[in-house]
């Protein structure tokens, strides 16, 4: 299988002041299609560090990140923000949707965003993927009228909105019940295993570090251990 | 590669709707600069337009006179010309007074299409009646075409300028000079004029000097009679024309002159100090108006500048979706236009109800009443459109930089 994400060497070092604060310490290591990877390791380790890194939010300081088997380093900020816009998706912790619009209208901003569907069929296509997600009914709800793990279900469709071949989470099931935790979990196995996406999770729940399909541990900055 | 304006127009104003209070006071305070703009110029335009109406219609457009801009060359310079000597102490010629060619003057000018053209002969007269005297500048005129020139009729009282022809020596003067001399239309004065010729006339009219600006000292004659009284037969010192358009009259004179020499002044020449008056009020004007709408524009920044703040966390997660920096930008860009936009329409429709309780306001003055001038000219809306739209974007834009610049890792780092 080909290798979808790739990380040669990252390294990313906080340039405070005088003061160098290194938040990733050469981190190397790659996920294929259809892989579901949990990154784990306690507060601070850089793991969400190393999530933007992947996710082109942020540029290493030496090393770099392929995506798809394409360098990226050398893309101007634009080329960055079109490829996230493709091929990555995001879920984090808190929901992070936009309040003035419904459910459906979230799901359907990054299709708008990328123009190849018109409005009507963005909007059909984000009622599909929150249908899918078993939000059949709610898309004209705000999320403010929303339970949290119905929240983050929302997020879930929305990342997937473009079709993407990369789903990054931060800890998408921090702030659920074990219900909806397990209801999410299983949503990103069915992604990883039937859809043949690759999903990297960073995360400090054990049942996600069980349901992955491989576990990266993290301290201070660098990988210690790397499970199957 | 940038998102399709529709996208950002609905994202903004669904922020501008979730701030729906303040967005409104930003576009009150744009809305009531346009407003006043409008109501303010239309009054100074108006009251303009109308002072220059009356500046142009109460003497003609253009007069010439038996004068040049520089002194006549002398036989002397003519014949040496500017040679190793210079002759001082030369005896000047006398030049004839009066137009020369007037005949082919008048011609040209009415050659002009829409232009009219009447000759006149003026002078200085004493008029005295009952032992009084006053000193008047008399114009001696053509009644038939005169009136093309300035409307005389208008402001005449007890008769009209064809009166003069039906009496022997008949005679207008202003209501003013006429109470002083105690004479009445029909009174019989006697006019000497400044060559000792002396002659009886008859009051025909009064010129209300109220309702005519500097009409006061002013006296009107047949054309024959004047040339009788200043010794001057077929002789004619002025020429006055009327143009189709007042705008023309300084082209139409500078043409002429350049063909006739004499001095063609028009009424712009005529009026420069009033002229520039007018400039200086004009400028007082747009620098008050240009304040008004500069503080609008304070209330547009205030309420983007408080949405950039507000939504960093949006802008992070727009940036993290897959919008660029350009696109985030944009949207408070555009809502700054669209607070613009509001305010503006807004405006008119204030400005356009100021104007109606303006213009139906009745002032009275000495008996009369007169109701402000306006000009609603829609050139004026095009300006406070123009200028609040733009002043708006600018005060938008500054805060919407910021946008661009925030950095989506912060702000997902500080929320995690």
């Amino acid at each position: 299988m080909s290798a979808r994400l790739e990380a040669r060497g990252v390294k990313r070092t906080l340039i405070d002041a005088d003061d160098e604060v290194p938040l990733v310490r050469g981190v190397s290591f790659s996920v294929n299609a259809g892989e579901f990877v949990a990154i784990l390791g306690p507060s601070g380790c850089g793991k969400s560090s190393l999530l933007y890194l992947l996710g082109l939010l942020d540029r290493p300081t030496e090393g770099e990140v392929l995506l798809d088997g394409a360098h990226t380093s050398g893309l101007s900020a634009d080329e960055r923000t079109r490829l996230r816009l493709e091929k990555i998706g995001f879920v984090f912790q808190f929901h992070f949707l936009l309040p003035e619009f419904t459910a459906m209208e979230n799901v359907a901003l990054p299709m708008r965003r990328l123009a190849r569907l018109s409005r009507v069929e963005a909007e059909a296509r984000a009622t599909l993927l929150l249908d899918a997600l078993g939000l059949k009914g709610e898309g004209r709800k705000r999320p403010s009228q929303m339970s949290g793990g119905q929240r983050q279900r929302v997020a879930i469709a929305r990342s997937l909105a473009n079709d993407p071949v990369l789903i990054l989470c931060d800890e998408p099931t921090g702030n659920l019940d074990s219900v909806n935790s397990e209801m999410v979990v299983r949503v990103f196995q069915r992604l990883a295993h039937e859809e043949g996406r690759a999903i990297v999770c960073v995360t400090h729940d054990d049942n996600v570090a069980a349901a992955a399909d491989r576990r990266i541990r993290m301290r201070d900055g660098e990988i210690v251990a790397d499970e199957r | 590669m940038s998102a399709n304006i529709a996208l950002l127009l609905h994202i903004a104003f669904a922020h501008l709707r979730v701030r729906a209070r303040q967005t409104i006071v930003a576009m009150l305070g744009v809305s009531v600069g346009v407003g006043f703009f409008l109501a303010v110029s239309a009054m100074m335009i108006g009251s303009q337009t109308d002072f220059i109406r009356t500046l142009i219609d109460s003497a003609p457009h253009i007069i010439v006179r038996d004068e040049a801009r520089a002194p006549p060359q002398q036989p002397a310079n003519e014949r040496f010309g500017d040679g190793a000597v210079q002759m001082h102490g030369l005896r000047a010629r006398d030049e004839v007074r009066g137009l020369k060619d007037w005949p082919a003057m008048l011609e040209a000018a009415r050659a002009i299409p829409g232009v009219s053209a009447a000759p006149a002969l003026s002078g200085g007269v004493a008029v005295r009646f009952a032992g009084r005297t006053e000193a008047l500048g008399l114009t001696g005129v053509d009644p038939r075409i005169a009136n093309q020139i300035v409307d005389l009729d208008e402001d005449l009282v007890g008769g009209q300028l064809a009166d003069l022809e039906n009496v022997q020596n008949g005679l207008i003067v202003s209501t003013q000079v006429g109470r002083r001399l105690g004479a009445n239309i029909g009174d019989t004065v006697v006019i000497s004029s400044s060559v000792g010729v002396v002659q009886r006339a008859r009051i025909v009219a009064f010129i209300d000097s109220d309702a005519r600006a500097g009409a006061e000292g002013a006296a009107y004659a047949l054309l024959r009679t004047a040339q009788v009284l200043f010794a001057r037969p077929n002789i004619v010192n002025q020429i006055q024309i009327r143009v189709p358009n007042p705008d023309l009259a300084l082209t139409v004179a500078a043409q002429l002159e350049a063909q006739w020499g004499y001095k063609w002044e028009s009424w712009q020449e005529r009026s420069r100090d009033i002229m520039n008056a007018l400039v200086i009020r004009n400028i007082i004007m747009y620098a008050v108006i240009s304040a008004i709408l500069l503080v609008a524009s304070f209330g547009v920044y205030t309420v983007i500048s408080t949405n950039v703040t507000e939504k960093r966390r949006d802008i992070a997660i727009m940036r993290a979706m897959g919008f660029a920096d350009h696109d985030v930008t944009r949207v408070f860009l555009i809502e700054g236009v669209v607070v613009g936009a509001l305010g503006a329409a807004s405006g008119f429709v204030l400005g356009t109800i100021l104007m109606q309780i303006l213009a139906s306001i009745p002032f009275r003055i000495m008996g009369d009443v007169f109701y402000i001038p306006l000009d609603r000219g829609i050139h004026q809306y095009a300006i406070a459109g123009g200028v609040s739209m733009f002043s708006a974007a600018i005060a938008a834009w500054l805060p919407a930089r910021r946008a661009a610049k925030v950095d989506p890792v912060d702000i997902l780092r500080g929320a995690a």
